[in-house]
């Protein structure tokens, strides 16, 4: 590998876009997790519009239980498959008054102590691009190619998780997570992409703050 | 010049075992030919042909979905006599539409189905007990290049979601527990109810249409 071709892949990878980020907690009552029990990561239904990725769903869910606090997570198909019907999209409760419902329905206490599942973890919202300018056009000839110019895009990743109590069916508080990140892609001959990686960084930003959240035995 | 055209093949969905109780019924279900070889072919915008194959995943489905609904269920071809069998509820289910959207459609990045049941329900002697229509919807969100996943996804969510609905509204909608005490008895219907359409059937003594969400004494 020529020495121009490693500075641009070192470039790719050192440089990146810049986010701003703002995350925070509302506790509604004290939380704690005991040995063996669990988490599972769910989607709030898209009967209810929400457009929550399922590759956002699967980061939380490996970033909550990777490193030295982590969390036992209950992989989220396991879940709903052992509770089916009542966690389809259609029938999922939609506050903790019909998850006190649910949570009298023959089997679905059993069920739920079985996995060990102590807290559902109901992720809303998205990533979405706000705005994007700029202009970058490249060519080829047979003498060799390169583009000109300088293009640039904004992402806003906006999630809300509520966090549920299986214990009692109450709810033990909201996190949210606002990440916006801007990327840039200038270019003389060679493109050099400076990418913000706003989902990646709100996912990890959001999952750090829920296992502070939910291992902490903090009083309301 | 010809338009990109994407074939998606749909395994069968696996219905978890759900967590309801049994309705104490014998039920025999007539499977329809067309459940056993359903091919949706739908031209997008004149540029992409998209076709979905579901196989005998419907065939499949409803054997599972009524064997954890009901105490015991005999399968029926479509030719069967269903008269030379002896059960309390006979269960015609049938696809009334399919339809899908891609995200050059929806503007969105999401492949969404719908597929729209009709279950006709006979009592033991051949009288129409009730039809109810069940409108199920799945929504995948666009992963990889080509989708053919998302699409698959949204598929089996749809009849997830058909699955959800039979389970918990089809016996407020339909009455079909009632069939355990025997046939209906017609005379508790209107004659206006009963007149002959120009085919010569039977008009259905009770028509239901049902879309929405799962009330909380479902059960």
């Amino acid at each position: 590998m020529t020495l121009n071709k490693v500075v641009a892949v070192a470039l790719t990878f050192a440089l990146g876009g810049c986010v701003t980020a703002s995350v925070e907690n509302d506790r509604e009552e004290t939380t704690g997790l005991l040995e063996g029990e669990s988490v599972v990561v769910m989607a709030k239904s898209y009967h209810q519009g929400n457009e929550t990725e399922a590759d956002y769903i699967r980061c939380v869910e490996r970033a909550l239980s990777r490193g030295s606090s982590s969390l036992n997570v209950i992989p989220n198909q396991e879940f709903v498959d052992n509770l089916f019907p009542w966690f389809e999209p259609r029938t999922a409760p939609a506050d903790t008054k019909g998850l006190v419902t649910l949570m009298e329905r023959p089997g679905v206490p059993a069920a739920v102590k079985r996995m060990g599942v102590r807290y559902i973890i109901w992720l809303d919202g998205g990533t979405e691009r706000v705005t994007q300018g700029g202009s970058l056009s490249c060519a080829a000839g047979p003498g060799g190619g390169g583009c000109f110019g300088f293009a640039w895009w904004q992402d806003d990743a906006d999630y809300e998780a509520s966090i549920w109590d299986l214990s009692d069916s109450e709810s033990a508080g909201t996190v949210t997570a606002d990440y916006s990140g801007t990327s840039f892609l200038p270019a003389l001959v060679v493109p050099i992409p400076l990418i913000a990686r706003t989902q990646s960084k709100a996912c990890n930003g959001l999952a750090k703050q829920l296992r502070s959240f939910i291992s902490s035995t903090e009083a309301v | 010049m010809a338009g990109c055209a994407s074939n998606v093949t749909v395994e069968t969905p696996t219905i978890p075992a759900p967590h309801i109780d049994k309705l104490p019924l014998d039920v025999a279900i007539r499977i329809p030919d067309e459940f056993h070889n359903f091919v949706h072919e739908e031209n997008v915008l004149g540029r992409e042909t998209w076709s979905i194959n579901l196989g005998s995943a419907n065939a499949t489905f409803f054997e599972q979905l009524f064997g954890y609904m009901f105490d015991s269920v005999i399968i029926l071809g479509p030719d069967d006599d269903a008269l030379a069998y002896t059960f309390d509820a006979l269960i015609e289910p049938k696809i009334e539409g399919f339809e899908f959207s891609v995200p050059n459609q929806s503007k969105t990045d999401a492949f969404a189905v719908w597929i729209r049941y009709r279950m006709q329900i006979f009592d033991s002697v051949g009288n129409s007990a009730a039809s109810w229509t069940v409108s199920a919807y799945g929504k995948s969100q666009k992963e990889g290049l080509g989708g053919k996943k998302s699409l698959q996804r949204a598929a089996v969510l749809a009849m997830r979601d058909a699955a959800a609905l039979i389970l918990l509204q089809m016996n407020k909608a339909t009455k079909i527990a009632a069939l355990a005490d025997g046939p209906i008895n017609l005379s508790h219907f209107e004659t206006s109810a009963m007149v002959r359409d120009e085919s010569n059937e039977v008009a259905s003594p009770v028509g239901l249409f049902a879309i929405g969400g799962i009330d909380n004494d479902a059960q």
